[in-house]
């Protein structure tokens, strides 16, 4: 017979996988509306967004109140205390799609004319953010391991992207404020594959106990020889 | 119950010992007493004997003795003491064995000490003289005999306790053993207490309703997952906080969660799928609307259909069912797209033939040029015609109902006939046609196959090169009969090849008008095939020519 712990516990679980669904929609919808240079897309990110807040508001009570009321130990307690972090990072993610929603009806250009590389690292950050809530969902460990290694594939096209954008600025000066531009959207990007690794770190945490090391890596920015 | 048996039993003999212990005490001090008091009363009469016998004078040579004599005279003055000097004691006249003896001639009484440990029993007796002779025996009281026996009891009562205990455990395990070994399982088989047997019994009963119950539920779950299992649907049904409470194979392979494990299958409904629509679905549903959504996974659709299960007005949780409709939705796709390109086709001949009618009504037309305006109204409506022919053939063969009688055909008969028909059409585009093979029969309807072989040889020679050839050659092999035609033509892109057979699928679209045809001659050939389980195989290489073969199963013998 289950307690009402156990119902609590799984209640948190499922609004986590909910939250993380919404994150999921959030960039995918960013994504799209980048590529296809869809304005009216564009302006749907916010309300998710918004949910995606409420969202972690409701989680973080949930939590508090298990902690507080429960006094949960071992393996409950870090599931609980790794939901309190995921949440955070989760919350991170629909924050920072939002924002390359926000800038995109300013984009002076076409993305998908401009043939940079940032449709495939769109592509790979919703790839990182999408393994990142299965590997949660199904609790599945070497999922959550592979995100982490999936974060240099991110890093790796931020910085092609960022040279075809130097070249692009050196070629035609005019290009600059596009430019300037989708160096924020690659850069808001690059952050979102970031706080997938955290995720996925924090999927492993609550799976293992151990807390993988390459987070602080992860959170380095790959400055390359050329920008040094 | 062994405790409470162990308890009972060694509370019982202690606390027999205890009361034995004391009833035996006092019995026995009872009997100790009266044969005490008799013995102070037969020395006290040998005494007076020999006291009358011999005077005072014996007393004093009395041995000594454990009990105490005393001689009183009338007065109450003592005499003699074998104990005290006579001297130094108070008068006795007032004690009652005295003042008894005095007027009866003899008297007792006992008097206790004052620390009630020591009583002791005074017999006097009325000498000759009319002197008193007074004979006391001290002894314990009752209690203190008790009090005195108590440690040998206590000691007797710890070992006693000491075995009792032993014993009773032992005991104990006896009487609690065979409830024990009770086989529940098997009630009616134990050889217990007789006291048990109704409970027994009883439990035998609750056991066969138990199980007649659990078979029956087994069946039914066995019977609703057999539906629900070979459901090609998905099924799912949630509760409130979707989780899973029950689910078909098809419903995880539609959602594209095969590979779970089934502890993972027991959580959450959203660990299958958390897309939008399929959230959306089931959180309608859980609050108690019905909500309908279609899924877009990988390459297949899905349709969703979340309905609330409510009990007493309140939403207890949801039934989803999930339909694969990939197919309909692609069935969809091309019906819309054959409704429009016939439209198109319709309106393109009458859009003409109301033009020229239009123009020759205003009288704009020269009288001289209104024959070969009529011949453009004829030639467009001779091709309404044909369009709503083929149409209807293809409906037909749709439909799958057409009332025509099977026969035998002589396919190498029918083509020599349908090359022969076409032989003006063929002279006229300067393309050959040959005709050669066996002569074979199949089994068919022989106005569909002849329009297979007219629509196939027709294309032949439509899409064929000037001075091009076209070969049509009948052939009996290990498959069935064959129908080969090829042609020197243009051919067909590889790209279009997976198309053609399309209904109003032209390759080259923009000369469609100069060439002629509906756009659903392999359309037909297509369903005529199928009409008479034949295999259609195409073979084209651009610029080169195209070749296709009908293969008819052999009539069977």
């Amino acid at each position: 017979m289950r307690n009402r712990f156990d119902e609590q516990l799984e209640q948190l679980n499922v609004e986590l996988i909910k939250t993380g669904a919404l994150c999921e929609d959030a960039i995918s919808t960013t994504a799209k509306a980048l590529i296809d240079n869809d304005r009216e897309l564009a302006r749907r990110v916010k309300p998710i967004e918004r949910e995606i807040d409420q969202k972690e508001r409701d989680i973080e009570s949930l939590c508090m109140k298990l902690l507080l009321q429960q006094q949960p130990v071992a393996r409950d307690l870090r599931q609980i205390s790794s939901a309190l972090k995921m949440i955070s990072d989760l919350e991170r993610i629909g924050d920072q799609a939002s924002d390359i929603a926000e800038i995109l009806p300013y984009l002076q250009g076409s993305v998908s004319e401009s043939k940079l590389h940032i449709k495939e690292m769109a592509q790979a950050t919703i790839k990182m953010v999408t393994d990142s809530i299965e590997s949660f969902v199904r609790r599945d460990l070497p999922l959550a391991r592979s995100v982490v290694e999936y974060d240099n594939v991110v890093d790796g096209l931020f910085n092609k992207v960022k040279t075809e954008l130097i070249r692009l600025i050196s070629e035609d000066s005019n290009n600059g404020e596009f430019c300037i531009d989708l160096l924020m959207v690659a850069k808001y990007f690059e952050r979102i594959g970031d706080h997938a690794v955290n995720v996925a770190e924090w999927v492993q945490y609550s799976l293992t106990g151990r807390k993988g090391s390459l987070l602080a890596d992860a959170d380095d920015i790959p400055w390359t020889e050329d920008m040094a | 119950m062994r405790k409470k048996i162990f308890k009972s039993m060694c509370l019982t003999a202690l606390l027999t010992i205890l009361l034995s212990s004391l009833l035996i005490t006092v019995v026995y001090y009872g009997d100790f007493e009266s044969r005490m008091k008799s013995e102070v009363r037969a020395e006290t009469d040998y005494i007076k004997s020999a006291v009358e016998l011999s005077g005072a004078g014996y007393l004093s040579g009395l041995p000594d003795s454990q009990n105490r004599v005393t001689l009183i005279d009338e007065t109450g003055r003592v005499l003699y003491d074998s104990y005290a000097d006579p001297s130094t004691m108070e008068n006795h006249r007032d004690r009652p064995e005295v003042q008894k003896a005095q007027t009866g001639g003899a008297g007792e009484d006992t008097r206790t000490s004052d620390t009630l440990s020591k009583q002791t029993f005074y017999y006097a007796v009325k000498l000759a003289d009319g002197q008193v002779l007074r004979v006391a025996s001290t002894t314990d009281t009752v209690l203190a005999a008790i009090l005195g026996l108590l440690p040998w009891i206590l000691g007797a009562a710890l070992l006693v306790a000491a075995v009792t205990s032993v014993f009773s455990s032992f005991l104990t395990r006896k009487i609690v053993e065979p409830i024990n070994r009770l086989d529940l399982e098997h009630p009616a088989d134990n050889m217990a207490y007789d006291e048990m047997a109704p409970l027994l019994a009883k439990i035998n009963r609750q056991n066969e309703v138990i199980s007649r119950q659990m078979r029956s539920l087994k069946e039914k779950q066995e019977e609703f997952t057999s539906i629900t299992e070979n459901m090609s649907e998905g099924f799912l049904v949630l509760d409130q906080n979707t989780d899973i409470l029950s689910y078909n194979t098809s419903a995880l392979r539609l959602l594209g969660a095969v590979d779970l494990s089934p502890s993972e299958i027991h959580a959450s409904a959203l660990t299958l799928n958390r897309s939008t629509g399929f959230r959306k679905a089931v959180d309608t549903a859980l609050k108690g609307t019905r909500s309908e959504q279609v899924l877009h996974l990988d390459s297949r659709c899905c349709q969703v259909m979340a309905n609330p299960v409510l009990r007493d007005g309140k939403v207890m949780g949801a039934v989803v069912v999930i339909l694969d409709i990939t197919e309909r939705e692609e069935r969809e796709n091309l019906r819309r797209e054959f409704t429009a390109n016939v439209s198109h086709e319709l309106k393109t001949p009458l859009t003409s033939i109301s033009g020229f009618a239009e123009i020759i009504q205003n009288g704009i037309v020269k009288q001289e040029d209104i024959p070969r305006f009529a011949g453009n109204i004829y030639l467009e409506s001779q091709r309404l015609i044909s369009l709503v022919d083929d149409i209807l053939n293809l409906s037909r063969l749709d439909e799958g109902e057409v009332p025509l009688k099977w026969e035998a055909i002589n396919l190498l008969a029918l083509a020599e006939d349908v090359a022969a028909r076409l032989k003006s059409t063929a002279k006229k585009n300067g393309v050959v046609l040959t005709v050669s093979g066996e002569r074979t029969e199949i089994s068919g309807v022989r106005s569909i196959v002849d329009e297979m072989v007219y629509n196939l040889c027709d294309n032949a020679v439509k899409y064929n090169r000037k001075n091009g050839r076209i070969s049509i050659a009948v052939q009996k092999t290990a498959e069935g009969v064959s129908l080969t035609v090829a042609d020197t033509g243009i051919g067909i892109p590889t790209a279009d090849l997976d198309r053609v057979f399309e209904r109003f699928y032209r390759v080259d679209k923009s000369h469609s008008k100069e060439i002629g045809g509906t756009g659903l001659g392999l359309s037909i050939v297509k369903h005529g095939a199928a009409y008479h389980n034949a295999r259609v195989t195409l073979e084209s290489t651009e610029g080169v020519g195209t070749a296709v073969t009908l293969i008819f199963p052999n009539i069977p013998t």
